[in-house]
């Protein structure tokens, strides 16, 4: 174990290093790119045993790595905003092939260079596991944890990672390495599942199409194998902060103070660390207002969520990227999850988009107003613009 | 350069899975079935979406439209950090994949000189959606995308030359072949197969039901291409040393190649001059350049 003072996306760097990854490809964008210097960096200096394939662009990247996983070699890729629209298409094959690869998303909107969400968020039907994390020490350990997760036999789904560009990826945190011997013991050599090699492969899985299947079925066992992710999640968080002393709640959702809280703010990303400074602001002023940073996103924390609607009165649900007519993905799923039972009003918040200021004042306000609603006050809007 | 090798050296091994669903008198379908022959089994087949051709007993390894040059390299890539370097990646693609919509991932492949293998089945159209222009398509030809009409008179230029853009990246190896002419095609194949680097091998594979032509006449049809000069045979080792493979002492008139398919019946006695002149300019430059054994663009 040692401690470096790094910017977030050396500490993701340092995660694929660790993750002992055999593969990596990327095609540099900001504020993405330094990753990929990072990585070539580790390669010219020959620091640990991988390949880096320097490609002409995005689409490429995500389909290397796609075979290279598929023959078995643990892989690795990033990008941000345009670059992950642009690898669109083959992101719903790596899926599809059910190829255990792990990808960094260093937020950029994609109404501008700026971070929000709306580049991961635009990705919601791929049928990815999608993570968002706050801060550089979670951004190395979730990569691991990724690799342990994505290639967990019971899901073999791809898992992209998202965190803050700039505010995140360029911004010097303190973060601790975790021994290599101890990484080995957490995360073991990657096998594939199934095997494409000659003389190993089933010709019915590779070779000519057999069968005269449900064209259905593929959908149905990849949604199941989505929604089993949050078993997995939760067991490799807390393996994860047994072995390593650190955790991140439950892996699903990591709460602040809700306790005894009448009302709940919910953030993702970097947004969240601001909203704790904001609830430790209102619990001084008396205002019993907690916090739930949502880790996953895809699969949604439905379990969690449940469970805390029945002890508080309102959620203030913070979005940071918004579909034009339909609005914010989280307060949509915090509804559709709720939608069964009694429970708490569901405001919605859209902050921070197109890489607006997000301050403490600003939660501060989203939570005493969370609070008049979960006081019964009438309050409007339901969803508001901060 | 390939050596010649004779008929009863072309192994007998079949690697197809028959029965196929190709069309009656598919060049793709025998261009898969020679191409694999002499492969051999220790490979990963790579495929994109395009005509069903011949399915080979390869595990095979699908990617997007566009995706050909870089599944090939994460292929090659994996396969050398799991140590399985025996293990060859191929690609089997049609030339929409090759000279459309493929090409900048196969370009980026070819600079990176990937260790890599690339079949282009070569059936001038998209024939899989019914026989649209792509760039492969030859001047003149009528596809569904280039119907004759007041304002058209089919495909408005040339072929693109891909071979020679290929060749211009200086990689170890880009060559042409027929499916008329199998023991050619099949030293190719095998020559590729154990070099190192960008391999590329574009086979002129026709399509009787895209170029409209009697479904037994393929092998008649292709050949005619060769022997008129309009599909060359030859091979391109680094960029710069070139080889003719089939020299006839005199070409025959493309007139013969054109007449027997449809897609080029409206050409007036003009445009089929057009086609003789540019195909003799072509014609002279590779003689040339077999003789000196270097590249003339």
């Amino acid at each position: 174990m040692s401690y470096e003072v790094m910017v977030g996306n050396k500490a993701c760097a340092t995660g694929v290093k660790l993750a002992r990854v055999k593969v990596a490809s990327a095609f540099p964008i900001t504020p993405q790119t330094t990753i990929t210097e990072y990585l070539s960096d580790m390669y010219a200096a020959g620091e640990f045993d991988f390949d880096f394939v320097n490609v002409e662009g995005e689409l490429t990247s995500q389909v290397v790595v796609q075979a290279a996983t598929a023959v078995g070699a643990r892989s690795f890729t990033c990008t941000s905003g345009p670059g992950l629209l642009y690898m669109h298409h083959p992101m719903q094959e790596t899926a599809s092939k059910r190829l255990p690869l792990v990808m960094a998303v260093v937020h950029r909107g994609v109404k501008g260079m700026q971070p929000d969400h709306s580049d991961l968020m635009s990705q919601q039907w791929q049928g990815w596991i999608h993570m968002y994390v706050e801060n550089a020490q979670e951004i190395l350990d979730t990569c691991v944890m990724a690799y342990k997760i994505a290639e967990d036999k019971r899901i073999r789904l791809p898992v992209a990672f998202g965190y803050d560009g700039y505010v995140l990826s360029y911004t010097a945190e303190p973060v601790e390495i975790p021994a290599q011997e101890e990484i080995d013991k957490f995360l073991p050599p990657y096998k594939p599942m199934p095997s494409i090699l000659p003389g190993e492969a089933d010709p019915a899985t590779f070779a000519r199409g057999f069968g005269d299947a449900d064209p259905q079925k593929p959908w149905k066992i990849h949604h199941e194998a989505a929604l089993m992710a949050e078993t997995v999640i939760k067991e490799v968080f807390a393996d994860w902060a047994k072995r390593f002393g650190r955790s991140y709640g439950n892996g699903m959702i990591e709460p602040y103070r809700i306790d005894d809280a009448e009302a709940v703010i919910t953030a993702m990303g970097t947004i969240a660390g601001s909203a704790m400074s904001a609830v430790d602001k209102l619990r001084a002023d008396g205002k019993k207002v907690g916090l739930v940073k949502i880790r996953s996103f895809l699969p949604f924390p439905r379990t969690d969520f449940r469970e805390i609607a029945k002890k508080i009165g309102a959620f203030g649900i913070i979005d940071r990227s918004c579909q034009p007519g339909m609005g914010g993905p989280t307060w949509h799923q915090m509804r559709s999850t709720l939608y069964d039972q009694p429970g708490p009003q569901i405001l919605g918040f859209y902050a921070g988009l197109g890489g607006k200021e997000v301050r403490v004042d600003d939660i501060v306000k989203i939570g005493e107003k969370t609070l008049k609603a979960a006081r019964g006050e009438k309050v409007e809007p339901l969803v508001d613009w901060v | 350069m390939s050596q010649r090798i004779t008929r009863a050296q072309i192994p007998l091994e079949e690697m197809t899975i028959v029965p196929g669903s190709a069309c009656q008198g598919c060049g793709a379908a025998l261009a898969s079935r020679l191409t694999f022959k002499a492969l051999g089994p220790n490979v990963i087949r790579h495929g994109i979406p395009c005509c069903p051709d011949a399915v080979t007993k390869h595990p095979r390894a699908g990617a997007v439209f566009e995706g050909g040059g870089a599944s090939l390299t994460g292929t090659a890539r994996g396969l050398k950090a799991i140590g399985r370097t025996d293990i060859k990646a191929v690609g089997f693609f049609g030339d929409g994949g090759v000279y459309d919509i493929g090409f900048q991932g196969l370009s980026a492949a070819a600079e990176r000189n990937e260790n890599i293998l690339v079949i282009c089945k070569d059936n001038e159209a998209y024939m899989n959606t019914g026989n649209q222009r792509s760039s492969g398509t030859p001047k003149y030809a009528e596809t569904s995308t280039n119907p004759i009409g007041p304002r058209s008179r089919g495909k408005e230029t040339q072929k693109k030359n891909v071979p020679m853009i290929f060749a211009a990246h200086y990689v170890p190896y880009i060559a042409t072949a027929s499916v008329a002419f199998p023991e050619d095609l099949i030293a190719k194949v095998k020559y590729a197969r154990d070099l190192e680097g960008f391999r590329m091998i574009i086979i002129q594979s026709p399509c009787p039901v895209g170029w409209n032509f009697d479904s037994a006449k393929t092998i008649e049809v292709a050949r005619t291409g060769v022997q008129s000069g309009m599909w060359p045979l030859y091979e391109i080792e680094n960029g710069t040393s070139f080889k003719l493979n089939y020299k006839p002492k005199e070409l025959k008139p493309v007139v013969e190649y054109l007449k027997p398919q449809r897609r080029f019946r409206h050409m007036t006695e003009a445009e089929v001059n057009e086609i003789q002149t540019y195909v003799a300019e072509r014609w002279q430059k590779l003689v040339k350049a077999d003789e000196v054994h270097q590249v003339i663009i």
